[in-house]
């Protein structure tokens, strides 16, 4: 084996198999998507488009998204910062714990969700504060228990990669705490800040295990992009279900490309 | 005034322990030691960025060991600047003074001043990231004197720099100091840094203070072999009587050796030389025969990178270094006969009359030969 690691052959099969593997794993993304377009035509997909069902699905999917996303990152910059900055008793369990909803099956957590509006306080707080379970509010949460945790995840990698001397430099300039961290670490986080909240956002949209469990799929009512799919899926139309899908890939991708252009700015921490 | 009474503090397994030290107003003081020794820690405190264990600092007869770092009123420079990517160098230069109770027709005058006396004037609308070593050490050090500070923290400001710019930088410092006179504490592993800039200065070692006193003090009366290390083991030699041969250049005895000296006293008690700057040769090398002298290998030491030789010429044994594969080259023994040169501008004399710091440094400013 090592004798085939060595000289220019050796470095020639090295370039071979990772560059054959990144245009094979390209090239398989590549023909599923062609694969949706070939399927239908373009008129087909704009009249599906325009069809009230679809227009109902983005808006939905747009506004939870959005309304998940701001409530997202408004909890996870300060728990990511106490994550970040911060040595204590158990921090590895409480690390892993805020990791769950990554690895965990999303039909599962949505399930959890659902048993918990079973019991007395969550059934308390369902009927008495507010409807989530097959009602809008319960998109919402469902798909902020899944995204908080990649919130938090992206935003704590943002943290640490920023020098704990730039508040420390801020203090001795006469910046209180809250100053620094205001003054300093979130304009030094600004570009994960931003790009958190899009990778969020992008993830918002794309939900769909655990909001169709706690929120149920009923057509124009808890509708969004990903839950129209499984509907027309369900009922065999295919064309309509096509173009939701070509939107979703669309919104996703423009996503990860504005992540990658504002990440990839001249300074980045 | 900067007084620190018995500090101590713990951070994992390092520790500073009990440190005494006390800084005149308007001094230049210089902390010397290796990496690890707990410089960095130090100021730190000072700066209140640590919690100490216990002890007190005192800064112009207040207590600050309780305060926190904004309360503090101390400037800091910390190693490789920390500027702030986001702003730029008028932005930096004025951080501190958006957050004290000063107007902006303040904030612009003393932007002004500072940018005057340290030469950034061309740099103030530059990105902090287009900026050289340099200029980013001396917008650093804008920024944390725009707040009009107490003392002066500098965390290793010269580390990062190429020789030049150090050397220059160093003069640099000198010459804001003397014009602005805040107090400074400045810590570096330079020797040559200390020698340069200090009133006086203080060897730290392992989470302590070994040694304090003026750098001449230090140089030529090491306590102990931590500061021996730092000092660079000087060659150092008893002088018997002197003669002046020129204004400004002295011959001295030393043991029965003539070594010529620039020094304006004709009296001294000792002149002393790093080992780094004797020269070994195998042959008689070509030139002025000025502080040359034939001698015999004693000792031989060859490490990985540095070879240490000990030559007796006459009744006076000296130490010198060179490059290991040098000394593999001359094929250097013990009894060999060997040329040893003395850089004449890195002779150091300890007189009986103390000249004022300039004069008595002016000519390390210099090229040295």
């Amino acid at each position: 084996m090592h004798r085939y690691l060595q000289g220019v052959r050796g470095d020639r099969a090295f370039r071979v198999i990772t560059l054959g593997s990144l245009i094979i794993i390209t090239g398989f993304f590549i023909v599923i998507i062609v694969s949706l377009l070939t399927y239908t035509d373009w008129k087909t997909i704009g009249s599906s488009f325009l069809a009230p069902e679809t227009l109902f699905a983005i808006k939905l999917s747009l506004i939870t998204a959005s309304i998940t996303t701001i409530l997202a990152v408004a909890v996870a910059i300060p728990v990511a910062y106490a994550i970040s900055k911060n040595e204590f008793f158990g921090k590895n369990l409480v690390d892993s714990l805020l990791d769950l909803p990554i690895v965990i099956s999303p039909v599962a957590i949505g399930a959890a969700l659902l048993v918990f509006f079973n019991t007395p306080l969550g059934n308390s707080i369902n009927n008495n504060l507010l409807r989530f379970v097959f009602s809008v509010p319960g998109i919402v949460l469902a798909q902020f228990t899944i995204v908080s945790a990649l919130a938090i995840r992206l935003l704590k990698s943002t943290f640490d990669n920023i020098d704990v001397r730039y508040e420390q430099v801020a203090r001795t300039l006469g910046c209180s705490k809250p100053e620094a961290f205001f003054k300093v670490v979130i304009p030094l986080a600004r570009n994960g800040l931003v790009a958190s909240g899009i990778l969020t956002w992008a993830r918002a949209v794309g939900e769909f295990g655990a909001t169709v469990t706690l929120a149920g799929a009923t057509a124009m009512r808890t509708e969004t992009l990903p839950i129209s799919i499984f509907l027309n899926l369900s009922s065999a139309n295919i064309e309509q279900a096509v173009a939701l899908i070509v939107i979703l890939v669309i919104i996703s991708l423009v996503a990860l490309l504005l992540v990658r252009l504002i990440t990839g700015r001249r300074y980045s921490i | 005034m900067i007084e620190i009474r018995n500090l101590s503090i713990h951070l994992g397994d390092f520790s500073l322990k009990n440190l005494n030290l006390s800084v005149k107003d308007r001094e230049y003081f210089v902390i010397l030691g290796p990496s690890g020794a707990g410089k960095t820690v130090f100021i730190e405190c000072l700066a209140g960025l640590h919690k100490i264990k216990s002890g007190e600092i005192w800064i112009n007869g207040d207590s600050v060991a309780t305060l926190k770092p904004e309360e503090r009123h101390v400037g800091y420079v910390p190693q490789d600047y920390v500027l702030f990517p986001f702003l730029n160098v008028a932005e930096n230069i004025q951080f501190g003074l958006k957050h004290g109770k000063y107007d902006k027709q303040h904030r612009q005058k003393r932007l002004a001043s500072l940018a005057e006396l340290l030469g950034i004037d061309h740099l103030l609308r530059r990105d902090t990231f287009t900026l050289s070593g340099g200029e980013r050490q001396r917008v650093a050090l804008a920024r944390a004197l725009a707040i009009s500070p107490r003392i002066l923290l500098m965390d290793e400001p010269l580390s990062a720099l190429d020789v030049q710019t150090s050397k220059y930088l160093r003069l640099e410092l000198r010459r804001i100091h003397q014009e602005l006179g805040v107090t400074t504490i400045h810590i570096t592993h330079n020797h040559l840094e200390a020698e340069e800039l200090a009133d006086r200065m203080a060897i730290m070692s392992a989470g302590e203070i070994v040694q304090t006193g003026q750098p001449d003090e230090i140089f030529f009366s090491p306590q102990n072999e931590a500061v021996t290390r730092f000092t660079g083991s000087l060659n150092i030699l008893d002088c018997s009587s002197c003669r002046e041969l020129v204004p400004g250049l002295i011959e001295v005895n030393c043991s029965g050796l003539r070594i010529v000296i620039p020094h304006d006293e004709a009296e001294m008690q000792k002149i002393a030389i790093s080992p780094r700057d004797i020269y070994i040769s195998d042959i008689l090398p070509p030139g002025p025969s000025l502080n040359r002298f034939k001698g015999t290998i004693n000792t031989l030491d060859a490490g990985t990178a540095t070879a240490r030789v000990n030559v007796r010429v006459g009744n006076v044994a000296l130490n010198a270094e060179l490059p290991s594969e040098l000394a593999k080259e001359m094929n250097l023994a013990i009894g060999q006969e060997v040329y040893l040169i003395l850089r004449l501008r890195r002779l150091k004399a300890l007189g009986n009359v103390e000249p004022n710091r300039s004069e008595k440094y002016g000519w390390y400013y210099q090229e040295i030969i």
